[in-house]
């Protein structure tokens, strides 16, 4: 349940008032133009930041005072990916997951899962954008959270790695997790979507289920773009 | 337990990048090497001097080096990712220090070397008290280094502020090993300065790891 979440950035409100319920197996897309606050809503549910007002019970934890047990529970896959380019594939999710207290897990199932196992002892230096948007996919798919919080998946990706997006939604739903996700590419988004989220300039603009959700009814807080 | 699982995971990783990458190590070996080179030309390599200039070598690639230990995360776009692994942050500070640690004291071993090059300085029958005497500077330069590495991370002219916050709080701990290094070598007593030096480290040890958690609350 979030309510109210604002975030101010010096005299700038990225996020303001910002409400809305995401029960457990539901997926929600947040969509709206560049600088509506896409990317501030997700790192303000990842607790990459603070609230200036407002909060957020994630699974019936407080945002604030529990951001390190959030944090357990939530992965957030950013606009870049956050990797490390001197390591290899292996390593980056190694890493991971030591980080997520299972140092000895292999990580070739996530690797093959995104596609990566063939170039799992390379270094990230030599991949394709494509590719590290994957691994860093893979790095959120090995901790089986139960919120994900993807910040524009499709981006560089070609048409497998679309799948893996879609597929990686899917089994976090079944989990009985739930999936934050913004994008651009709304035309993808709502194939998986429940609720939609529309952005414009901070504020929540609508919220509507996404059997309701239209084109022509975007278009204003896309700029025109549909 | 799995807080040191994490911190040796952190350490491990950027020990790693490090290996690949040699950025720091390059900086701080060629900024000491430049000193010590320096130092050796303009005052003389008098063995007595050797101490001093051993530590203001290491003092002055230690201000070159520590930045990069958190910077390399911000050029890699990785810093947020990192922050938003679970568990306390003061485990990625042990897991950076400890990183920190290892690569200085690479480097003393380096420099204790070419000392005993350029300065006729006797290392060999020295070595265990010398290493000790580092080790114990060492730990004070990671501990503190690693805090303003990161409190440094996101201000325009790091560069300049880095040596301006280091250098007067890591004074204490270069000033006694200077002293320690130099009763080593001429074989007399130490007088106070072991006590000077670890109850110093043990100050940063304690105060450090908690104000990193402060200062990562939200970089």
């Amino acid at each position: 349940m979030v309510s109210g979440l604002s975030r101010r950035f010096g005299a700038v409100w990225a996020v303001q008032d910002v409400t809305f319920m995401l029960p457990s197996r539901s997926v929600l897309l947040v969509v709206g133009p560049n600088g509506s606050g896409k990317t501030t809503l997700l790192r303000l549910l990842a607790t990459a930041l603070r609230p200036t007002s407002g909060g957020a019970a994630v699974f019936g934890l407080d945002l604030i005072r529990d951001a390190d047990a959030i944090r357990g529970l939530a992965a957030f896959v950013g606009a870049s990916p956050g990797v490390y380019d001197l390591l290899t594939a292996a390593e980056n999710l190694r890493f991971a997951a030591a980080m997520y207290g299972r140092p000895h897990e292999s990580v070739m199932p996530w690797l093959e899962r995104t596609g990566l196992a063939e170039v799992a002892p390379h270094p990230v230096r030599t991949f394709s954008q494509g590719m590290r948007r994957r691994l860093a996919l893979a790095r959120a798919w090995l901790t089986t959270s139960r919120l994900l919080l993807l910040d524009e998946p499709y981006g560089g990706m070609d048409r497998d790695g679309n799948q893996i997006v879609d597929v990686m939604v899917a089994e976090a739903r079944r989990r009985d997790g739930s999936v934050v996700l913004a994008t651009h590419e709304w035309e993808r988004g709502v194939k998986i979507a429940d609720t939609v989220l529309a952005l414009a300039a901070g504020r929540p603009a609508d919220i509507l289920p996404v059997d309701r959700f239209t084109a022509s009814g975007l278009a204003p807080v896309t700029g025109g773009r549909r | 337990m799995n807080g040191l699982l994490r911190a040796a995971a952190v350490a491990r990783k950027d020990l790693l990048v490090e290996w690949r990458g040699r950025q720091t190590t390059t900086a701080t070996g060629m900024v000491a090497l430049l000193m010590i080179l320096l130092l050796g030309f303009v005052i003389g390599s008098e063995p007595g001097r050797a101490a001093a200039v051993l530590w203001v070598a290491l003092g002055f690639a230690a201000v070159v080096g520590i930045p990069r230990i958190t910077q390399s995360e911000v050029e890699q776009q990785a810093l947020e990712t990192l922050l938003l692994y679970p568990g306390s942050r003061e485990h990625l500070y042990w897991g950076k220090s400890v990183a920190l640690l290892i690569m200085l004291a690479a480097l003393l071993v380096a420099l204790l070397l070419l000392l005993g090059l350029l300065f006729s300085v006797d290392v060999w029958s020295h070595w265990g008290a010398l290493l000790g005497v580092g080790m114990l500077g060492i730990v004070g330069l990671s501990a503190i280094g690693t805090l303003l590495a990161a409190l440094v991370l996101h201000v325009r002219g790091r560069e300049l502020l880095m040596p301006l916050l280091l250098l007067p709080l890591a004074l204490p701990v270069v000033l006694g090993c200077v002293r320690l290094t130099e009763a080593v070598l001429a074989d007399t007593p130490a007088g106070l300065w072991p006590v000077v030096l670890v109850a110093f480290d043990l100050v940063y040890l304690l105060v450090c790891p908690i104000l990193f958690e402060v200062v990562m609350e939200e970089v």
